[in-house]
């Protein structure tokens, strides 16, 4: 038989460790390639893990909720085929178990050994390391010599090395970016281009460069590559990580090739204790919003501003367009509409579309509008992000949030969805009350929250009219934002909802 | 407040500081009867006399041997190198004796002095009448280094000079003598030494410049506003030390640095600025800083406009580290 | 050739003649006798014998490794004593490097003068320079560097900004023979000849710039014929002669008094030692060269008019040595117990007050790591 070892990747930028949720497989099922095996669950959310390979479950290491760090060994599986042994986390540079007297390969070895990985086959091993079944991959990985890993590299039929006659054709130069159209979870560059600032702002942001898509000039990753890759409130590292200096960024990254989603963790299992009480671990995405709600709340110095706003002509608009939207397959709620007035405003306003960054005591002006959107969900509230909302009309607009929205409540966020947002918008429904105070979403530095829409008396010229208000409340943070500008903002945010025509001049 | 030119600024400053202070003596070559090669010193001799604006023979190391004498007596001396070019024979009695003056004796000497000199080339000047050598003297302890762009800082800085404690190179942009004017109050006032200004302010890239580069660097800001890129540009007014905080913050309001001098670019006092840019706001870098300087090589006579870095090259390197 | 400036006085008719008071016998020459009294040549004896004897215990100090460094004036004591004795209490002096007796003379205190041999916290220039590179602003003498000539300008400037200014002040400047060679030698003597100023350029012509002979210095014929080029009147004296130095150098600050200007003295003496702690003059000079000039000792030859005119005898010199021993002794062992100087005082005194860059090095010096002591 042929032993495979699936390792714990690291499963975010930077996550040192996972806590298993369950198994969804058995010793002695037959697994195939992609087949769901196990879900893990990281600080910042959960993940479910698919066989890099199909094969037969010889072994599951770790109980459900146990705590594993990356490069554990979770399943081993018999993949059949001829005598070898390997693992999905083969020694290759960067995984972080690489012992550090080892030294530096040349990045593009690193990189081809990358790709390798990625695609996790089944390695043709020597002899030599057959007999080092047994010992310890790291001890493997540092014993694992060139010629070695240009076999593997060959067999693993990788896309940046083809084999051939006369020797292994790179497709990729080192230091440069592989091709743009690799799948974003693939991505990864050992040395990659950046400026100081920009490395600055990905590691406040706690994003792993190496894994940022570049589109800057000759491969270089930009603050908005960044931005973009960044997830709100990733800043802070757990003290108790080690290999991952840096907090994880959003989202899991699939060291194994295999496709994953992003999905908020499941509320931790609650434990009956003795005393009648029932303790619930914090954990996962709680853990996170218990860490941002404290920081926002800590940091930014809250004033909250209520309003009500007349939008008959809006609730006109929308119920006129929203059969024209349904034949778009697409069903047009308020909120598109409102995201656009926020748009209009914010441009009005560059003040408020803006991150405070505490450390270097600067306001950081944005001149993308990458709206985030508040979502209620099982496992807690998250908040994907709107990208470039200005450039979308309002039917991509509804489109965009419903996919968010939805993907959000099943669990499946992706990655690139989350992070990086300037500006937050939490709308509370039918349940929205009268009005509320938002927290902010730090380091933002304003949030819209959107309560309840009533039909009630209105006055229009000197006549009482009926129409149909909603009520908002907006915070901002007010060591940033003053009194009137906020107000301001919100008038402007008003005035957009009161006269949706408006919204047709702000169209692209 | 009348409208002067850098010569006449410079003039009234040494006219203020003589009638204040009678312990400031002039020396030189030409300086007395002919009042300069630059006329910066025309009238000086009739009213302060022979023994206050003195003729000097023709040794760049008597003036500045005779000039440490003079202030170790307690005199405020003011030695002119014709050219900065000439002032090399005296660098030994700068460097080793006027710059360590104080700290060798620990306290118990110093030798103050303002030694003023014209620097820099467009001027069809060729090798010995065009150099820009600041960087060998901010290389020294114990000297400091002004630079004035316009009439205001340079009768300001050099009567802040005369007052300073402290042994001061007083670069005059020579190219600029006469074309730079503006209005300069007539009494006393000072412009404080190791503090920087901004000339234009911008918010995408921080242009660094001094002296007769300055107008350069304000006309490739120009030229790239226009382009949409607003260049910050700061105007060093001291060389030595330098007003770090100044340059600091504007870098890391704007993430990008070019630097403008007309020295030789290895080794040059953009080399430092740099040196200190990255090392204290190398975070907020955007891009790599670029230097516009003069060649390395000999300043060359037939091909000056080439050799300086004027605002054709400003402008290329201000869009190449916006663009970064 | 003449140097001499006639119409005031009578001064030697020939570069190549040489000026001598202290005759052979003990006796003094009536021509350039400077009339000093008893307790005068006592003070200067007393100075070069101190002089002598601090430096043979310098040296021993430097061997046996507590001073890095000395630079002695063994068979100079004469011209260089005899030239700080002639000076007025309000003429300042420039010294070369050589002339610690004659910065004794002037009142640089002994404590200090050890504490800067030693370099330690004490030290007037804080440890920041070799031994021998003390100041003394009380003794009217100038911070010593080691290029050689650099002080005959600023010696220039200084008496021109007196002369300015009205003062009545000399200057006298100590350089060697090779210090001629050296374009400082040039501006100084030539801008003093042009304005006039009353400085005294003392070369002490010790036949040694280390290793070089005088006679690589200048195919002139002396040195002091090189004032004829500046237009400054010369005087070559015997070096070893003390009352044939005092008299020439009274007789140049009185004609720079008078506003007649400057002096240049050729003092001819002779190095007896090294260069310096750190030279041995036996790889480049004859091992008899100083035999000749050991018969002209400048001491003995002091001391031989004493015994004459005062009934010196050799236990009075053992008192002197007693009581130099024992103020030496006293001394050392203090400046061995005083600490370096203090780490901050590395910044200080670059400028008036510390620019930004020092005040950042001083921190990281004071928080930094410690090198180990090399003793």
């Amino acid at each position: 038989m042929s032993r495979f070892e699936f390792k714990l990747p690291d499963i975010g930028e930077g996550v040192s460790e996972g806590e298993i949720v369950g198994w969804l497989v058995h010793v002695g099922d037959a697994v195939s390639e992609n087949q769901d095996m196990v879900e893990v669950m990281t600080d910042k959310a959960t993940v479910t893990i698919g066989a890099p390979k199909s094969g037969k479950v010889v072994e599951l290491r770790g109980g459900e909720g146990d705590t594993v760090p990356v490069g554990t060994v979770l399943v081993v599986l018999d993949v059949g085929g001829g005598d070898s042994a390997a693992t999905n986390a083969k020694p290759a540079a960067n995984t972080g178990e690489r012992p550090a007297t080892k030294k530096a390969e040349p990045a593009e070895r690193a990189d081809a050994k990358q790709t390798a990985k990625g695609a996790a086959p089944a390695k043709a091993k020597t002899e030599k390391d057959d007999a080092e079944d047994d010992v310890d991959e790291s001890d493997d990985a540092s014993d694992a010599g060139d010629t070695d890993d240009e076999s593997e590299e060959a067999s693993s039929g990788s896309k940046s090395v083809h084999a051939s006659a006369v020797g292994d054709i790179r497709e990729d130069l080192p230091g440069i970016p592989r091709s743009p159209k690799a799948p974003a979870d693939d991505y990864r560059n050992d040395k990659p281009l950046a400026s100081p600032a920009t490395r600055k702002l990905a590691r406040e942001r706690g994003v792993d460069l190496r894994r940022v898509r570049p589109s800057g000039d000759a491969g270089r990753v930009t603050r908005e590559d960044v931005e973009r890759m960044a997830v709100s409130g990733a800043e802070q590292p757990a003290p108790a990580q080690k290999s991952a200096s840096r907090a994880p960024a959003a989202g899991a990254h699939n060291g194994n090739g295999t496709s994953t989603t992003v999905a908020q963790a499941k509320p931790p299992a609650a434990v009956p204790t003795a005393q009648g009480e029932t303790r619930v671990p914090i954990r996962g995405l709680r853990k996170r919003i218990y860490e941002n709600m404290a920081r926002a709340k800590h940091t930014a110095a809250h004033f909250t501003y209520v309003d009500e706003c007349d939008v008959t002509e809006l609730k006109r608009i929308r119920e006129a367009a929203k059969s024209t939207a349904e034949q778009s397959g697409v069903h047009l709620t308020y909120l598109p509409l409102i995201v656009k007035a926020v748009v209009g405003a914010l441009k009005r306003h560059p003040a408020l579309n803006c991150l405070v960054d505490d450390a270097a005591m600067e306001m950081v002006l944005r001149t993308s509008y990458d709206i985030g959107i508040a979502v209620a969900t099982e496992g807690g509230l998250t908040v994907p992000v709107l990208r470039n909302a200005d450039r979308l009309t309002v039917i991509e607009t509804a489109r965009e949030i419903d996919r968010l929205g939805t993907e959000a409540r099943t669990g499946k966020t992706r990655r690139e969805d989350l992070g990086g947002s300037s500006f937050t918008i939490t709308s509370l429904g039918k349940d929205g009350g009268l009005f509320a105070t938002p927290i902010v979403n730090y380091p933002e530095v304003a949030i819209l929250g959107i309560h309840q829409m009533k039909r009630k008396p209105v006055i229009r010229g000197d006549q009482i009219v009926p129409g149909e208000v909603m009520l908002l409340s907006l915070s901002f943070d007010h060591r940033i934002i003053d009194g009137h500008v906020g107000a301001a903002f919100a008038q402007e945010v008003i005035h957009f909802l009161e006269a949706p025509e408006r919204l047709l001049l702000e169209m692209r | 407040m009348p409208q002067m030119n850098m010569v006449q600024a410079i003039n009234d400053a040494l006219r203020v500081g003589m009638r204040r202070d009678d312990r400031v003596v002039l020396l030189g070559e030409d300086i007395g009867r002919v009042g300069g090669v630059f006329r910066v010193t025309q009238g000086l001799f009739d009213e302060f006399g022979e023994d206050r604006v003195i003729d000097t023979p023709l040794s760049e190391n008597g003036i500045v041997g005779c000039a440490i004498g003079m202030a170790l007596y307690g005199l405020v001396p003011v030695p002119e190198i014709q050219f900065s070019d000439f002032i090399w024979p005296a660098y030994d009695q700068i460097v080793n004796e006027l710059a360590k003056y104080r700290y060798r004796s620990g306290g118990e000497y110093s030798a103050k002095m303002v030694i003023r000199t014209p620097v820099g080339g467009g001027v069809r000047g060729g090798h010995y009448h065009s150099q820009h050598p600041e960087a060998p003297f901010v290389h020294v302890p114990g000297l400091k280094v002004v630079c004035p762009s316009n009439p205001y800082d340079a009768k300001g800085l050099l009567l802040a000079s005369l007052r300073d404690p402290d042994p001061i190179v007083f670069f005059e942009p020579k190219r600029v003598y006469r074309a730079a004017k503006g209005l300069v109050p007539e009494d006393e006032f000072t412009v404080p030494i190791g503090v920087a200004s901004i000339a234009r302010e911008g918010t995408d890239v921080t242009v660094i410049a001094y002296g007769a580069m300055l107008y350069e660097a304000l006309d490739a800001a120009a030229k790239v506003a226009e382009k949409g890129i607003e260049s910050e540009v700061i105007d060093l007014r001291t060389l030595w030390p330098v007003d770090i905080e100044t340059i600091l913050t504007s870098v890391r309001k704007t993430g990008r640095l070019v630097i403008v001098h007309e020295a030789p670019r290895t080794c040059g006092l953009g080399a430092e600025l740099v040196s200190l840019v990255t090392e204290k706001a190398f975070y907020s870098l955007e891009a790599p800083p670029v230097r516009v300087t003069g060649f390395d090589t000999p300043f060359p006579y037939s091909l000056e406009a080439e050799y300086l870095p004027l605002s054709h090259r400003i402008v290329p390197a201000i869009l190449q580290s916006a663009r970064a | 050739m003449d140097g001499t400036d006639k119409s005031r006085e009578p001064m030697p008719r020939a570069s190549t003649e040489i000026i001598r008071t202290l005759r052979e016998d003990g006796s003094l020459a009536p021509e350039y006798d400077p009339h000093l009294s008893n307790d005068e040549v006592l003070r200067l004896y007393r100075h070069m014998v101190e002089t002598r004897y601090l430096d043979e215990r310098l040296t021993a100090l430097q061997r046996q490794g507590r001073i890095g460094f000395h630079v002695g004036s063994l068979g100079e004591e004469g011209a260089i004593i005899g030239a700080a004795f002639a000076t007025r209490k309000q003429d300042w002096l420039f010294p070369c490097y050589r002339e610690f007796g004659a910065a004794l003379l002037r009142g640089l205190d002994f404590q200090r003068f050890i504490d800067n041999m030693f370099g330690n916290a004490n030290d007037t220039v804080k440890g920041r320079q070799m031994p021998d590179h003390y100041t003394s602003k009380a003794a009217h003498w100038l911070s010593i560097s080691s290029p050689v000539g650099t002080q005959i300008t600023q010696a220039v400037g200084f008496a021109w900004a007196g002369k300015l200014k009205k003062d009545d002040l000399a200057t006298l400047v100590y350089f060697g023979d090779g210090a001629t060679s050296s374009s400082d030698f040039h501006s100084g003597m030539n801008f003093a000849g042009v304005f006039k100023i009353p400085t005294v350029f003392f070369c002490r012509n010790n036949g040694w710039a280390i290793s070089v002979p005088a006679e690589r210095q200048t195919a002139s014929e002396t040195f002091a014929v090189k004032g004829v080029a500046y237009g400054v009147p010369f005087v070559r004296v015997d070096g070893n002669d003390v009352f044939a130095v005092v008299h020439a150098v009274r007789k140049a600050i009185e004609r720079g008094a008078r506003g007649d200007g400057p002096t240049l003295i050729e003092a001819l003496t002779y190095r007896m030692g090294g260069h310096s702690t750190s030279d041995d003059p036996n790889v480049y000079r004859a091992s008899d060269a100083t035999k000749a000039w050991a018969d002209r000792d400048p001491i003995e030859r002091v001391r031989q008019y004493m015994r004459k005119v005062q009934g010196w005898t050799d236990d009075r010199d053992k008192e002197i040595i007693q009581e130099v021993d024992r103020r030496f002794r006293a001394a050392v062992e203090i400046a061995e117990k005083t600490p370096k100087p203090a780490l901050e005082t590395l910044v200080e005194d670059v400028y008036a007050s510390p620019t930004w860059n020092l005040i950042e090095q001083r921190e990281a010096l004071l928080a930094g790591p410690r090198p180990n002591e090399h003793g």
